[in-house]
């Protein structure tokens, strides 16, 4: 795999599993806010397209010894993304400050080598054309562009809202660089009832994903491959981070 | 001169290194790829001014705040407002569907009226005109169901009742505020009841779904996260009592599987340990009391009960005991459906730890004063049963009313045993419908009068149940004019009224809320914001107290708060209603039934605004596959059935049945069916119409004994493969 840039300013994503109730609210303000269309067949997953996805877990044991949990699916924004090594139109990159791995969509070729090199199943093709109800395009955002049918997308941790939340700092004669915790969060950060999604840059001490992102219930989905995600998962429960890596035998803690 | 071979291969070999200097082949390749992506029938994204504008939620029930993003005023995405207390910036999928939902599909668009099995549409004056003759016609034998839980339009509509002479025929859909509401009245506590969570450091949810249907969700929510940095200890435990692993359950650090409806047994099996353990109190039914559930509620009868371990329920109860702030809440795991004596006893055993109007525990808060002459109070509202009522009109017993009006209300879909209720519905003589959408119950409405959306109107959210605070707050246009050809429903009610010459005293809505604005803020409450915390204010800490035009700053999003406790005198333990209620608990034996409990998600919406569009996708297929609503048992259960994963099961109640597909989950306890609630819908749009079936229609809704609640989270079905 080819050697990716580190960054000054890594935006990291840090979900609690045990505070998620797998409500929903986060994959919906993400459909809202980055104006994905709705479905009529959404109730056939098969036809669906989610940035942000939740997966069920469970720890295999038979009633009452069960235990199950629940875990957000955005784009691990990963550190080495293999999606970007094998773009052949550089559609999607990993090049900029906070690390966000971008998606180009003009530039997208619909080829989905993408698709298939992504371990987290976080990119989606866009297989039909995207259409509102009639009318109901009224309601679109000015922060995504709507996509066509041939191109692919995926989670960019509502990059528009960094854009927004610098052209603030601007404005108020702040450094757009050193933005304290909050003043850029994602939708579904911002969306969930229980809290249990934290946002901030993992490299500044000041954001309190610095702390979670080492502790030691902090996990990232299928460490091993070396993807090295800025999106960790916290569980105070040993079955649900042993599961975060696909229960691989385990070899050197990275 | 002749053109030789030579001298083409040059001009081409030329003319291809020569492009490669200009720019205009790279150019075009570029626009190449963003001219083959804007095809005329992709939508634009809008280019505008972006504001935010702050609002209230109407159609999520939890009252929550919103921030709403708009450009060149029009509104587009909606989260939750950070300083409203209610919200504290979370937002539910109800509460963020509100922008999209004004151009949904499903909405009435202009009023209609049936003729033979088709609707024709009619203007505003004529629709107004035929309201008001029914008005006239209807006298005493009106009836009205408002889908509003605590707003000033309830005001509006029992007043007009109230004029017609039948103010004991206004009806709210059924929820756990008002059973609760009952319940608390029988202990002779006076105010509405509300649970502090925020304060709390040992919360006891028993059936209640704290984050989903339960009471004030979003805030629940949010105060369950203020105790949670995901770095140190929680500063609270959350245990949740339950069937299934219920949204609550997932974030709780103990699920404690207890059979559906059972949540009384549980309670009172505490309560006997409590006063084992030295637990007293003042109430002048003690002695009785403590008579009762030492003897009918021991832990081994309280396992038979409802399949929690004698161990289990003694680890529970020392919990509580070792708790400083301890809170017991009871519910439904639907948000309907549970028996007065689930709440009765779980405010027994809060009464028993002395947790009554104190911080963490459990408060009761002051109405707001009513600005209609004649209107009913909440807690007047709360003791009229629709379930009772459309049985008894089901059974003949009671006539069909002459006219009916349904606000924002469905309850031809949603209400138990639901094609019963459809069929005393239909017996109406003249059904006036008020809603936004074409629900089941527009569908089989006379007269569907196109009512404006939270968004295009003025309206309130009144104190929800479940707050631990009095709190107020409005609801304002975000839109000039309304999407569509539709009126904000109480202003159709106000003018019809008038002429009807049964004028309520106000001509427009907008100017009545002015009026209970007005009076609301003579309350001595102050305005929530950062440095005046309602949670803060009732642990203690001084807020001083609002100053300044209310109206304005209510306008602009704020909440009104009053979060001083109503006193109370004479409460007692409510033991001779709670043992006439739970009489017959446990007696019943049947045989080849399944217990059944629903899962309801705010993400399948509200019987009357249907699935919204967005929220479909966050339907999981464990709840619906493809169009198959999805029945799940864990696998012991289904070895007891002999069913296996996939297959089509009939689930029958004594009014109905469905049908689903079985999924196995060890999230439902052994004997017990979990199916989801929300879905099957008839009307409403493509994104909810045949998708699923209905629950409710097997859901058995039994009267109890000495409270009169109707209750159907108890319900069994029979299950049989097909």
């Amino acid at each position: 795999m080819s050697e990716f840039k580190e960054f000054a300013t890594k935006w990291g994503l840090v979900v609690d599993l045990d505070k998620c109730t797998g409500c929903g609210a986060c994959m919906i303000s993400c459909q809202v806010e980055n104006n994905i269309a709705p479905v009529v067949e959404a109730s056939n997953k098969l036809r669906s397209l989610n940035w942000m996805w939740i997966f069920e877990m469970t720890n295999g044991k038979a009633f009452p010894e069960n235990d199950a949990a629940f875990l957000p699916r955005p784009c691990m924004q990963c550190g080495k993304p293999p999606c970007v090594s094998v773009c052949p139109v550089v559609a999607t990159d990993k090049n900029e400050e906070g690390g966000i791995v971008s998606q180009i969509y003009p530039r997208c070729i619909g080829c989905r080598y993408c698709v298939g090199a992504c371990p987290y199943h976080a990119r989606y093709f866009n297989w039909f054309d995207p259409i509102w109800p009639e009318g109901m395009e009224k309601a679109i955002t000015p922060h995504a562009s709507t996509r066509p049918r041939g191109v692919v997308e995926k989670c960019t941790l509502c990059h528009h809202r960094w854009n927004y939340a610098k052209e603030k700092a601007r404005q108020e004669g702040k450094d757009p660089s050193a933005l304290p915790e909050n003043a850029y969060v994602p939708a579904c950060v911002e969306a969930c009832p229980t809290g249990a999604m934290y946002f901030g840059d993992l490299k500044n001490p000041k954001h309190k994903v610095h702390e979670l992102a080492k502790s030691p219930n902090a996990f990232r989905l299928l460490e091993k491959l070396g993807t090295n995600p800025q999106v960790y998962y916290v569980s105070a429960r040993e079955w649900v981070r042993k599961q975060g890596d696909n229960q691989l035998p385990a070899k050197e803690k990275a | 001169m002749g053109v030789d071979r030579r001298a083409v291969i040059g001009l081409i070999a030329g003319g291809a290194v020569g492009t490669m200097f200009t720019p205009a082949i790279w150019k075009t390749t570029g626009s190449i790829a963003l001219w083959s992506q804007n095809w005329g029938w992709i939508p634009r994204i809008p280019k505008g001014e972006r504001k935010y504008a702050y609002t209230t939620s109407k159609l999520c029930p939890s009252g929550s705040g919103l921030k709403v993003l708009t450009v060149d005023g029009l509104p587009l995405t909606a989260a939750g407002n950070p300083a409203h207390p209610l919200s504290q910036g979370g937002v539910s999928a109800l509460g963020l569907s509100e922008c999209y939902l004004l151009y949904s599909p499903a909405r009435v668009k202009k009023p209609l009226l049936k003729t033979g099995a088709q609707f024709k549409e009619i203007s505003w004056d004529e629709a107004l005109g035929l309201l008001a003759d029914k008005l006239k016609a209807a006298g005493g034998k009106a009836a009205a169901i408002s889908g509003d839980q605590n707003g000033t339009a309830n005001e509006v509509i029992s007043a007009l009742l109230a004029k017609l002479g039948c103010a004991d025929k206004f009806f709210l859909m059924p929820s756990e505020g008002q059973a609760a509401g009952r319940a608390w009245q029988l202990m002779g506590g006076h105010g509405l009841i509300g649970y502090d969570l925020a304060n709390a450091d040992t919360v006891l949810a028993l059936g209640a779904d704290l984050f989903e249907s339960s009471g004030a969700t979003m805030l629940n929510a949010r105060s369950y996260s203020a105790q949670r940095s995901s770095l140190d200890k929680p500063a609270a435990k959350l245990v949740y009592v339950g069937s299934q692993r219920t949204t609550t359950a997932y974030a709780s650090s103990k699920w404690v599987p207890c059979l559906p409806g059972r949540e009384a047994a549980v309670a009172l099996g505490l309560a006997a340990l409590l006063i084992k353990g030295g637990a007293s109190s003042d109430a002048p039914d003690f002695a009785d009391f403590k008579a009762f559930v030492s003897a009918g509620y021991t832990p081994d009868k309280v396992e038979a009960l409802t399949g929690i371990k004698a161990e289990v329920l003694e680890k529970l109860a020392k919990k509580l005991t070792e708790a400083k702030k301890p809170l017991v809440v009871a519910g439904s795991e639907f948000g309907q459906g549970a028996p007065g004596a689930a709440y009765m006893a779980a405010l027994a055993v809060n009464i028993l730890l002395k947790r009554i109007n104190v911080p963490g525990g459990v408060y009761a808060t002051p109405e707001f004063p009513k600005v209609v002459d004649g209107a009913l109070s909440r807690t007047q509202m709360a003791s009229a049963d629709l379930v009772k009522y459309l049985s008894s009109v089901a059974a003949g017993k009671t006539p069909a009313p002459e006219l009916l009006i349904t606000y924002d209300a469905n309850p031809a879909f949603g209400l138990p045993q639901a094609p019963a209720m459809a069929k005393a519905l239909a017996g109406a003589g003249f059904k006036a419908a008020f809603a936004s959408f074409m629900d089941e119950t527009a569908a089989q409405a006379d007269l569907v009068l196109p009512a404006s959306l939270p968004m295009e109107r003025y309206d309130d959210v009144v104190s929800p149940y479940g707050a631990p605070f009095a709190v107020y707050s409005l609801v304002k246009p975000l839109l000039k004019k309304p999407v569509h050809d539709t009126k904000a429903a109480c202003d159709v009610i106000l003018a019809a009224a008038a002429k009807a010459g049964l004028a309520l005293g106000a001509d427009s809505f907008e100017k009545l809320l002015k009026t209970k604005v007005a009076a609301v803020a003579k309350s001595g409450g102050f305005i929530a914001g950062k440095d005046a915390s309602p949670s803060a204010a009732l642990a203690g800490k001084d807020v001083a107290a609002f100053s300044g035009d209310p109206w304005k700053a209510l306008m602009e999003g704020a909440a009104y708060v009053v979060a001083s406790p109503v006193k109370q005198d004479g409460l007692t333990l409510g033991t001779k209603t709670l043992a006439a209620a739970l009489k017959a608990d446990g007696a019943k034996a049947e045989d080849g039934a399944l217990a059944l409990t629903c899962a309801y998600k705010t993400r399948s919406g509200s019987p009357a605004v249907g699935i919204p569009a967005q929220d479909l996708t966050a339907v999981r297929d464990t709840e619906l596959a493809g169009t198959k609503t999805v029945a799940t048992l864990n696998a012991a259960t289904a070895k007891m059935f002999k069913l296996e994963a996939g297959e089509s099961i009939k689930l029958t109640g004594p009014a109905g049945e469905i049908s689903a597909l079985v999924a196995l989950s060890e999230t439902v306890m052994t004997g017990v069916v979990a199916v989801p609630m929300g879905f099957g819908h008839t009307a409403f749009d493509d994104f909810s119409k045949n998708k699923g079936q209905n629950v409710l229609a097997v859901m058995t809704a039994t009267e109890e004994p000495a409270t009169g609640v109707n209750s159907w989270s108890g319900s069994k079905v029979k299950i049989a493969k097909i």
